[in-house]
């Protein structure tokens, strides 16, 4: 028999030619975000090396595995701790920095860089307002005291981790100091 | 049949990266629960090669342009072409003449004729309900409808998708229970000229059981292994012992890399060694072990590739 329609050959073709492409977006840079959570204040760089110990009894605490033991925190002049840290994201990690007071309460959360195609709205500034103030004694949890944002779930929920699992590392490692 | 299908796949994977963003279908043949948001357009492409029988020559490259729309966070609906190019001769493991595909059933076919040929198959429509979800519930579960039609040919397939993420969502275990009702217009009555003369509508049906796990072990790339079970009825009714046709289990690989711009995952599956066949008295179509009816072939190569716009 012979070939009877090699036109569909070309659909795979004509269906890429209607592509526009999308872009990852860098919000804010470290020294940044420092400047916006932190204004008028002098951040002092105190890194540590996470123990193995330290390691366990933070995910234990927190029931958030940690994925890395090298913890990226700034003292600050005024007060409180600037974290960097990074999620894991539908294909590449999500960097993001959470500012802590005095006694360990989120004072704001910022997503500094997103590579994802979707869920981009953890960005928006109204869902990260509701971080603020949690602490070590606050649930922290996606659906429970944080709202999900549906589209996004996945990012929602790693980022609410991630805060939950600082917030934790700040009372066992930083305050304990 | 190869350079067929590598021709397509490396025009096509050259445009690629003039073009835009993607989402991901983890594995090749099995389904997941994660859907696109509300508003959202996806364009994917798949391209499956089946090939190999123990007689003759069977190569078939099945093609499928796919869009996809989030009609909300929780249904997804997509249409679709489907195409396909044959190239079957004497592959009929029972007979020693040219069996055509299921899917080319409906093709005047004689057992010395040698099929090559290029056809439209089938349009179809998709729609996907998230019940659950894996990030916020302890299963992900959706349900899954899609009716196509064609020229010559018509099928209703409903699924049943879960899904189980663990370690932050990096690996993901996913089961799905397929069932299919077929129709096909197949010639019935010859003319001694060989011009079709008679035509029915042939039913079958068929119930499919997947399994698949994945791990994303790198930025952007997972690699898991896929299992399938197929098992065919003669008749629309795929829950009935008595009219089962044919059984076989397909295992492989497959490979999954994704950004924010494209996706693509390749799957490879070889038939196992644990088919049966009910349709046929002795001789029938297994071989070792493999059946190798129109349905079945000996391995299936898998590549989906796609982006967002």
């Amino acid at each position: 028999m012979d070939s009877m329609d090699s036109r569909f050959l070309l659909l795979p073709i004509v269906a890429l030619t209607i592509i526009q492409p999308a872009q990852a977006t860098t919000y804010l840079s470290i020294e940044q975000a420092q400047a916006l959570m932190f204004p008028r204040a002098t951040l002092t760089e105190d890194f540590r090396m996470l123990s193995p110990a330290q390691v366990a009894a933070i995910e234990k605490a927190c029931d958030v595995n940690v994925s890395t033991n090298q913890l990226r925190a700034w003292k600050s002049s005024t007060g409180g701790w600037f974290i960097a840290d990074q999620v894991v994201g539908k294909h590449d990690f999500i960097p993001f920095a959470v500012s802590l007071d005095d006694n360990g309460a989120v004072k704001d959360v910022e997503i500094l860089e997103y590579r994802e195609a979707y869920g981009s709205e953890v960005t928006n500034p109204k869902w990260r307002a509701q971080f603020a103030g949690k602490s070590r004694e606050s649930p922290l949890k996606l659906t429970k005291d944080i709202q999900n944002i549906s589209g996004a779930t996945l990012s929602s929920k790693h980022i609410t981790d991630g805060v939950r699992r600082l917030v934790v590392t700040y009372d066992l490692v930083l305050a304990a100091r | 049949m190869f350079r067929k299908f590598a021709g397509a796949v490396f025009v096509t994977l050259l445009l690629v990266p003039f073009c835009a963003t993607a989402e991901e279908p983890l594995f090749g043949f099995v389904s997941t629960t994660d859907l696109l948001p509300q508003g959202k357009f996806e364009e994917a492409q798949w391209l499956t090669w089946r090939d190999g029988k123990t007689a003759g020559q069977f190569d078939v490259v099945e093609g499928r342009t796919e869009f996809e729309y989030g009609l909300s966070n929780r249904l997804q609906v997509a249409a679709y072409l489907n195409y396909e190019w044959a190239d079957a001769y004497h592959d009929n493991v029972i007979t020693g003449g040219t069996l055509p595909p299921a899917t080319l059933a409906n093709l005047n076919v004689g057992p010395d004729d040698r099929l090559n040929t290029t056809r439209f198959t089938a349009a179809s429509l998709e729609g996907i309900y998230r019940v659950l979800s894996p990030y916020i519930d302890p299963i992900g579960l959706a349900l899954y409808l899609r009716p196509s039609i064609g020229p010559q040919f018509r099928e209703v397939e409903a699924r049943l998708i879960l899904q189980k993420n663990f370690i932050d969502d990096r690996f993901v275990l996913a089961f799905n229970i397929d069932a299919t009702a077929d129709w096909y217009d197949v010639p019935t009555g010859l003319a001694s000229g060989g011009a079709v003369i008679d035509r029915k509508w042939d039913d079958e049906s068929a119930l499919a059981f997947g399994l698949a796990s994945s791990y994303r072990f790198a930025t952007g790339w997972s690699a898991g292994i896929e299992l399938q079970n197929e098992r065919g009825y003669a008749g629309e009714d795929p829950f009935s012992t008595g009219t089962r046709t044919s059984v076989a289990y397909y295992l492989g690989p497959t490979l999954h890399y994704a950004n924010e711009h494209i996706f693509a995952t390749l799957t490879y599956l070889t038939q196992l060694p644990f088919a049966s066949d009910y349709a046929s008295s002795h001789p029938d179509f297994i071989v070792d072990g493999r059946n190798y009816s129109a349905s079945n072939e000996r391995l299936r190569l898998r590549l989906k590739f796609g982006w967002y716009f």
